[in-house]
């Protein structure tokens, strides 16, 4: 792509100067490992699932085909077009995890999805991008104009998804949307004082769903005493991690795809660990946290509020993910089922962080922008007569 | 950018002017700042936790890395069987192969059965290649291969298919040589019994899962796969070969149909040898016959014949109802419509002493004795002689005896089951008993357990045992040396050391068990067994067992069988000789048993014990008694024979009246006019003596003895009996 000359005005080209290549090359890399390791355990997972290797891996190409189509054709939206599309797709999954309570599809004793021919869509999945994205027009909209309750409508929209995740029951999802939220609130400059209730807020809530949800509580006894229950999985996990050491057994030479029932998913960083070693698992790591930390730091340059907090909100969302996943494998924190971006096998998880990505790329692309002291030549430049002396 | 969104109100560009930095405008920057701050905060939170994720990391795969459970690494490190390196371990007790089940030895720690690693073959057909190629590479290190059947195992679309069973290591690894891919290994191992006939019944077998269907295997199943140290029998291999090879051929000569012999040590019950003839190959257990199976020893329930009147004397002694030198009638008694007589009655005096009495064998002495004592008193003696149980040994085959029922037991079951008949009891009831008339009176649980070496130190001398083998009313517990005997030299000799007084260094043991009769009783017992067969009378059974220096003595039985309709066969005998070596100092029982021996020329038409049974066991002794330590007396010989001699008809002694003619309780005469007074008991006696044929017959007719024996008061023909 590097054809792409810089006087190009294409809008290809335009994309390819302003686009964040890092970003979008990490992004490259999480698909490409996301490959071999679908590659490594699909025999055991394929076993599993009841279908052939051959249409096991096949879907999963045609899913990070499909996530990398999105993450391209997201990122060459306009911040406007990324409002619009979160505001629109907001609404969808809001209405389809609405759905999920009605008509969703039972598994191990929650209803999150719902069943399309090829796969199961998890709408909750796509709550989340577009949920941060409308969270930060929100804000940033309460911050231009103090008639507009950004935070109160944005507060509303989250007792919405809280009652609805709730209810589904969904804890995990509920707790990276809240953390979300806060990262967002917190990000948008919100006092101390309530950045302080807030913590204690969530904390709060995790004491209830603590008491209120035996399976969670079971995960944070077991998680807290080690001595005590069934570790099978996560011992699974951490043997695994001790197979592979510094280098790891080799591609397909690891065993614990075979012994655990989320291998491919919850536990595919286990998978990685014994395979590859210590040394690949820590660029994995490394490239989450350059996505992340990159994007964040980038946004230091950004005058625009609704782009910061927005970006923000959904590289947090995505960075949690990520670290939930990787410090579950490592019993750094309890148990909790999450999908590893781009890594984790699954239709629904790699669409809806590909949304994500994309909607990062297309509001971090570099654009022209105002001067601070007020000059704006660019802006003189594209529209026309308005408010030059 | 801004200028995307004309639509909304922009502060910058609407409200103020565009070069002036208004307040408001400071206001919105402030805001822009606080937001650059927290998202470094936000940015330094991720770096945060992604750095305690690699922390763990590094942890989990480097620093204190988890050990891999084996699921996670077997696959990737294929086990290597541990086979002991040093090369004196497979001389050891401890064979250290890779093998579940405890092996079994005898005594000396020859090994009788063993476990040995075998694999068994199997193939995943998804795997392989090429099947024809692999069957025919295959047929080269297993000969006995099927090709063909194997080509199309290996064809099926199954992940699973056996080649071969048993495959033993070097073919395990010749297989494995081939580098056949989807061929796989499956651990296993094999019973073997490297001796073969050797003591095959008692050893029984193990089926496919390893668990004991027979013999010791099942009896010690549990203790064979939890304990692997080997286990340990009392049987000496050497002993129980030559037992076995005289047996067999004196079955073959006298043309017996089966036979039974077996060696116990009667100071400990340890069963040194046991033999039951027909046998078979151990290890060809699944194809032995039910004949070649049965053990005679513990499962056969033969009628004792007259060696039960050993039994009969012993209980008319201890219960002082008779005395050694009371006399017992020889005419043949008549109850109802039998006749109680012996074959050679034509020879014998009216009136025999006790020691006559029993090495002429007489039939209607023996019943005199038991109707002194009655009905009560007998069955009394013989419970608690143990012979109304199963004989306790460590056989899941030991079977219950057939008895009369005691509510049936009446005047004609006291007479036949004075002289072993109407009874029938497993051969090692009859050794057992034999034992205990000869060992001071202790009645010893058998074993076929080896007792443990220690053990066997600390019971060592005890002065007063060995200073009351010279009196005859102490134990005349032999001092001998081990066992293991041929290398044990001659200062053990049984007389040297009874002499000398001092038996500290040889392995004395006292008798364990219920005292059933007293030494007293004993010693007389054993100058009775001697006369049998060196007493001075012509006629007495078991002359042809006389081994000279060895002092053995013992009683003749023999017991005509019951056939197919539950009458007794005429010519069809159970012959049997049950001995002791050496009286003196007992130290073993010796019992040798021929099952339906024909008359050869060699034994003038005749085919009692005396005939057959006695010499086999005379010829069994002479050669083991080597074997276990013992040799024959030079020195002091006419001394210890003196000792063991008593009067065939001992005087009696003054102050006593004795029983004989005019004193005789049991008199036939006084038994007829009885019989006529109450003419209703003899119609009971008579149905007593037919149900007690039912009893006792019917059971005999199991599929497993095809020849069987029973225990009835013949009914029909006239009571003539051998009575050897």
């Amino acid at each position: 792509m590097a054809q792409f000359s810089r006087a190009d005005n294409s809008t290809l080209g335009r994309w390819w100067w302003t686009v964040d290549r890092w970003t979008l090359g990490c992004v490259g890399l999480l698909i490409g490992f996301g490959y071999v390791l679908m590659l490594a355990a699909s025999p055991s997972v394929a076993a599993r699932i009841g279908a052939t290797r051959d249409m096991f891996i096949f879907k999963q190409v045609v899913f990070l085909s499909i996530a990398g189509v999105i993450v391209l054709a997201t990122s060459m939206l306009t911040p406007k077009g990324v409002r619009r599309l979160a505001l629109l797709g907001g609404i969808v999954a809001l209405g389809l995890t609405a759905m999920t309570l009605v008509h969703g599809m039972e598994i191990k004793g929650a209803r999150r999805w719902i069943a399309l021919p090829m796969m199961s869509v998890q709408p909750s999945e796509f709550l989340k991008p577009c949920f941060a994205v409308v969270t930060g027009w929100l804000l940033a909209e309460g911050k231009r104009s103090r008639a507009f309750p950004g935070m109160l409508l944005s507060a509303g929209i989250f007792a919405v998804i809280l009652l609805l995740l709730k209810s589904q029951p969904d804890i995990g999802m509920l707790s990276v949307i809240t953390c979300v939220f806060m990262a967002q609130l917190f990000i948008g400059g919100l006092n101390m004082f309530f950045v302080g209730c807030g913590v204690a807020g969530m904390m709060a809530a995790f004491a209830g769903a603590y008491f209120a949800f035996a399976h969670v509580r079971s995960r944070v006894t077991r998680f807290l005493h080690p001595e005590q229950g069934d570790h099978y999985q996560i011992d699974t996990a951490l043997q695994a991690f001790g197979n592979g050491g510094l280098l790891g057994r080799g591609p397909g030479e690891g065993r614990v795809k075979d012994l655990l029932p989320d291998a491919h998913a919850d536990f595919v960083f286990a998978v990685a660990g014994e395979e590859f070693g210590m040394l690949v698992c820590l660029f994995i790591i490394g490239v989450f946290c350059f996505i992340v930390v990159r994007t964040l730091l980038k946004l230091l340059a950004e005058d625009d509020p609704f782009v910061v907090l927005a970006t923000a909100g959904l590289v947090c969302g995505f960075g949690l993910q990520a670290f939930v996943n990787m410090a579950s494998s490592l019993h750094l924190i309890p148990t909790k089922g999450m999908t590893l971006p781009f890594i984790s096998y699954g239709g629904s998880s790699a669409m809806s962080v590909a949304l994500t990505i994309g909607m990062v790329l297309a509001l971090t692309r570099r654009r022209t922008q105002m001067s601070r002291f007020g000059d704006m030549p660019a802006r003189r430049g594209r529209v026309t007569g308005r408010g030059a002396a | 950018m801004q200028g995307a969104r004309p639509e909304r109100p922009d502060p910058l560009t609407d409200h103020e002017t565009v070069v002036s930095v208004t307040g408001r405008d400071l206001v919105q920057r402030a805001v822009m700042e606080r937001m650059r701050v927290r998202l470094l905060v936000a940015a330094a939170g991720f770096g945060c936790l992604f750095g305690a994720v690699s922390f763990k990391l590094a942890l989990a795969t480097v620093l204190m890395p988890m050990a891999p459970a084996k699921r996670q690494i077997a696959p990737l490190v294929p086990q290597i069987p541990k086979i002991s390196t040093d090369p004196h371990g497979l001389l050891a007790d401890d064979v250290g192969l890779p093998v579940h089940r405890a092996a079994i030895t005898d005594r000396n720690g020859q090994i009788l059965a063993i476990s040995l690693p075998m694999a068994a073959v199997f193939a995943n057909p998804m795997e392989l290649i090429d099947p024809a190629d692999a069957a025919d590479k295959l047929k080269k290190v297993l000969p006995k291969l099927d090709v063909a059947e194997t080509i199309q195992r290996l064809s099926s679309k199954k992940q699973f298919v056996y080649i071969a069973r048993d495959v033993t290591p070097e073919q395990e690894l010749a297989i494995n040589d081939l580098g056949i891919p989807g061929i796989y290994f499956e651990p296993g191992e094999k019973r073997h019994y490297p001796l073969g006939r050797t003591a095959a019944q008692i050893l029984g077998a193990v089926d496919v899962d390893d668990h004991g269907v027979g013999g010791v295997e099942r009896y010690f199943d549990k203790r064979l796969s939890s304990d692997k140290t080997p286990l340990r029998l009392s049987l000496d291999v050497r002993v129980q070969g030559v037992v076995r090879e005289e047996l067999e051929a004196a079955r073959l000569h006298f043309k017996a149909i089966g036979a039974c012999a077996i060696v116990m040590d009667v100071r400990t019950g340890e069963i040194i040898s046991m033999v039951s003839l027909p046998d078979y190959d151990a290890n060809l257990y699944n194809k032995a016959s039910d004949d070649e199976r049965f053990n005679r020893a513990v499962t056969g329930m033969y009628e004792p014949g007259s060696t039960f009147k050993l039994q009969t004397a012993a209980m008319v002694l201890e219960d002082g109802i008779a005395h050694v030198w009371d006399k017992f009638s020889t005419v043949p008694i008549h109850v109802g419509r039998f006749t109680i007589s012996d074959m050679k009655s034509d020879h014998f005096a009216p009136w025999l002493a006790m020691p006559e009495a029993l090495a002429l064998s007489s039939n209607p002495a023996a019943a005199h004795m038991a109707l002194d004592a009655g009905a009560k008193r007998q069955q009394d003696w013989l419970r608690n002689m143990g012979f109304f149980d199963r004989v306790p040994v460590e056989l899941p085959e030991a079977a219950r005896p057939l008895l009369p029922r005691l509510s049936n037991w009446g005047l004609s079951a006291v007479m036949t089951v004075a002289f072993g008949h109407g009874v029938a009891v497993p051969p090692l009831a009859i050794v057992r008993g034999t034992a205990a008339t000869a060992n001071g009176g202790i009645l010893i649980k058998p074993t076929l357990l080896a007792r443990p070496e220690q053990q066997t130190a600390s019971d060592q001398a005890d002065p007063s045992l060995a200073a009351g083998s010279a009196s005859e009313t102490k134990p005349l517990l032999q001092p001998v040396s081990d066992t293991k005997g041929l290398d044990g030299a001659t200062p053990n000799n049984p007389d040297t050391d009874q002499d000398g007084g001092d038996a500290a260094s040889s392995d004395n043991v006292v008798p364990q068990g219920k005292q059933v009769l007293s030494e007293k009783t004993s010693a007389l017992l054993r100058r009775i067994l001697r006369m049998v067969v060196a007493g001075p009378d012509e006629e007495r059974t078991g002359k042809q067992a006389e081994i000279p220096g060895y002092f053995v003595g013992g009683k003749t039985g023999t017991a005509e069988k019951v056939g197919p309709n539950g009458t007794y066969l005429k010519h069809v005998n159970i012959t049997a000789f049950t001995g002791i070596l050496p009286l003196n100092a007992p130290r073993y029982a010796v019992y040798v048993m021929l099952d339906s021996p024909q008359a050869i020329p060699e034994t003038h038409g005749w085919y009692t014990s005396g005939w057959n049974a006695v010499p086999t066991w005379r010829k069994i002794v002479a050669r083991i008694a080597p074997m276990l330590g013992l040799f024959p007396v030079t020195t002091g010989a006419d001394q210890i024979e003196a000792s063991l001699t008593i009067p065939m008809s001992p005087p009696v002694p003054a102050g006593y009246r004795a029983l004989g003619p005019g004193n005789d309780p049991g008199d036939p005469v006084k038994l007829a006019q009885q019989a006529k007074e109450q003419a209703a008991r003899d119609k009971a006696a008579a149905k007593e003596a037919r149900e007690a044929a039912r009893a006792t017959a019917n059971p005999h007719t199991r599929s497993v003895d095809p020849h069987p024996v029973g225990g009835a008061v013949r009914q029909s023909v006239s009571y003539v009996r051998p009575s050897n």
